[in-house]
């Protein structure tokens, strides 16, 4: 079933929590809603599954305006960050639960129910936790507890609310693994909502990137690392340097040879460390700075090295491969030569045309 | 390492005497108050009540005014015991799962009967429901009784222990959130599932545990009632009263073996309501059982 969110609109007081929001996600799909806290991303989720209304705009499911609906009849799955499951009630009655509150010329029989939620708890592989108590988990196979009891009711759209925040690194890794295997098997149109953009790129078909309630950039996670739109999205999916610089007017090379320098404004490129170079050497086109190195981190398959640079002082952090880091064998306190191999600018202007300061970094 | 670790072991060794002693002075200063201001009161009551031996104990409870007045301190805690919860279920689930205009005065409202004296309360029904009172020419026209009457002493009962269900349920059901009760209506639940199969299985511990207070109040709710009352004996006293009774007509065997009665109550209500604490978690660290995640 897709989803559509049309000009949404949500105040609390006079705090902005969402202005204006559209965007589609198609049926089947497995979209991330990425946003730092108060970003809006909750709000929009709590929104779709009916939990909270708009001040405006409308929610179009499987195009049907669904806004007038309550949470309980939206056939939507929820699953919460701190799961919520029922704590007096088994594993497997936890799954059923939605099954069983079903008025009854719904209901399924008690022998289809039962079913159900053996096939459910296989699904997220907890057999044989069928008679525990909540409490008796860990938090991992709570939150697998809350997808399966979330499938049990057949959910045409399944949300999930930063389901994986509360647990420890490594299993938050399995478990984004394992909801993908699942949204692959399932197909049904998933909406995740996470602060961590590592997992939102790894998960996701699309990523949505929300900032102050207004969205920034929708697109695959590869479109959106490789071409963020913004300076806000180019810095929530990783690391970043900023370089001071001034873009110069398209000279010609004779103006440019008769010393005829035109400083038309100053700018700020983006660069990631990645993608900065480091030599004892002068690149060839001579646009470097200088910086002398304060720290390097040598543990892990990249080195990153801290940088101050010389004359500003300013911070800038590069990352090697482990061969490049043996190659230069720098030691603190040592000055080189620091270059971009890629810049990003926004404001539309050519990153060729941007002539570093030395006063460069922040 | 600060400090500690730097003094001279003779040091550390006074430090810990003197903290040893310091503890021992304050477990005796404490245990000595309970035993003047608790322990022996209550065992005056029942050497009292037994000091002209147990056939007299028996008989002064075997009477009918001791007896009609247990049977009206039973029926008044049977009518508003139940009043009180679902009052207190209602004032907690409104308090602690909506957002509404008005909604800290009536946090400060339920404080009420513990802040006014019960004597108030009582003179309060009275100018009510009195019969010089706003709706008493009303009620005597339709021979409606109140005040010296049982619905009186039920009302004042009601005012009394109001706050004791409400105040148990709302600080738990705040800790406990409201997240089970949202995921229990997205996957369908109407609200009366919700209530019955997540709110109720989840607060019954806090919930038991404040009827018990509130059961325990109603039966020895002295002030109030004694103001509505009229002490009508065999129709309008309830044990308390009886016991204020019969003290004062110099009757004291049989006063403290009604008394006796009421301290047995008591230490009823203590013990279900430490067993409660014990098998439930109720009024313990909330925390302890939220962090393993």
């Amino acid at each position: 079933m897709s989803i559509h969110v049309e000009h949404i609109y949500k105040h609390y007081g006079s705090f902005t929590a969402l202005a204006d929001v559209s965007l589609t996600i198609d049926s089947g799909e497995l979209v991330a809603l990425l946003g730092p806290s108060g970003s809006g991303k909750t709000t929009l989720l709590r929104i779709i599954a009916g939990l909270e209304s708009p001040d405006n705009g409308a929610i179009l499911l499987h195009g049907e305006q669904s806004t007038q609906h309550s949470a309980s009849k939206r056939g939507i799955g929820f699953v919460f960050q701190h799961y919520a499951l029922f704590r007096h009630m088994t594993i497997s009655e936890n799954v059923a639960f939605g099954l069983r509150v079903q008025p009854r010329q719904h209901r399924p029989p008690r022998r289809v129910i039962r079913e159900r939620v053996q096939e459910l708890l296989h699904l997220v592989q907890l057999d044989s936790y069928a008679q525990m108590y909540p409490e008796q988990l860990s938090g991992g196979q709570r939150q697998r507890v809350a997808l399966a009891r979330a499938l049990a009711v057949k959910p045409k759209v399944l949300l999930l609310d930063e389901p994986f925040s509360a647990l420890d690194a490594k299993v938050r890794k399995e478990l984004r693994d394992w909801l993908r295997r699942i949204h692959d098997d399932l197909h049904v149109t998933t909406v995740l909502v996470t602060h961590d953009q590592e997992e939102a790129l790894e998960v996701a078909d699309r990523v949505a990137i929300l900032n102050q309630g207004k969205l920034e950039q929708i697109g695959t996670p590869q479109s959106i690392y490789d071409s963020p739109a913004s300076p806000f999205v180019y810095n929530f999916l990783g690391n970043v340097n900023l370089f001071h610089g001034r873009l110069l007017a398209d000279l010609s090379s004779e103006e440019r040879g008769s010393g005829a320098e035109q400083t038309v404004q100053s700018a700020i490129g983006f660069v990631r460390p990645h993608e900065l170079e480091l030599s004892r050497k002068l690149p060839p086109d001579w646009k470097a700075v200088v910086a002398s190195v304060v720290r390097i981190h040598a543990a892990g398959p990249q080195v990153r090295l801290e940088l101050s640079i010389v004359g500003s002082g300013r911070p800038v952090t590069a990352e090697l491969d482990r061969r490049r880091y043996e190659e230069l064998a720098l030691v603190p306190g040592e000055e080189v030569f620091v270059w971009p191999q890629s810049i990003r600018l926004f404001d539309g202007a050519d990153a060729k045309s941007l002539l570093l300061d030395q006063g460069a970094g922040i | 390492m600060s400090g500690r670790g730097a003094l001279p072991p003779s040091a550390l060794l006074r430090a810990s005497i003197q903290q040893r002693v310091g503890r021992m002075v304050l477990i005796v200063a404490a245990l000595v108050f309970l035993a003047v201001f608790l322990v022996l009161p209550v065992a005056a009551v029942f050497t009292q009540a037994l000091s002209q031996g147990w056939k007299m104990y028996s008989d002064s409870i075997y009477q009918e005014d001791v007896l009609s007045a247990l049977r009206l301190t039973g029926l008044v805690a049977c009518i508003s015991v139940p009043l009180n919860m679902v009052f207190g279920i209602a004032a907690s689930w409104a308090i602690t799962r909506f957002e509404f205009h008005g909604k800290s005065l009536l946090i400060t409202l339920i404080d009420i009967p513990l802040a006014v004296s019960p004597v108030v309360a009582g003179l309060m029904y009275v100018e009510i429901f009195g019969l010089h009172g706003w709706l008493g020419p009303w009620l005597s026209e339709h021979n409606l009784h109140i005040i010296f009457a049982v619905p009186g002493i039920v009302l004042a009962t009601v005012f009394v222990t109001f706050p004791f269900v409400a105040r148990e349920l709302i600080p738990f059901m705040q800790a406990q959130g409201s997240d089970e009760e949202v995921a229990a209506v997205v996957l369908g639940a109407n609200g009366w599932n919700v209530f019955w199969r997540v709110t109720l299985p989840n607060i019954k511990w806090a919930l038991l545990y404040g009827t018990i207070l509130a059961a325990a109040r109603s039966i020895g709710e002295f002030g109030a009632v004694s103001v509505v009352s009229g002490h009508i004996r065999g129709q309008t006293t309830t044990l308390p009263l009886e016991v204020e009774m019969l003290y004062n007509e110099y009757n004291f065997t049989a006063a403290f073996a009604a008394a006796s009665l009421l301290t047995l109550a008591a230490i009823v209500t203590l013990v279900l309501k430490k067993t409660i604490e014990l098998t439930s978690g109720v009024h313990q660290p909330v925390e302890e059982k939220e962090v393993q995640s």
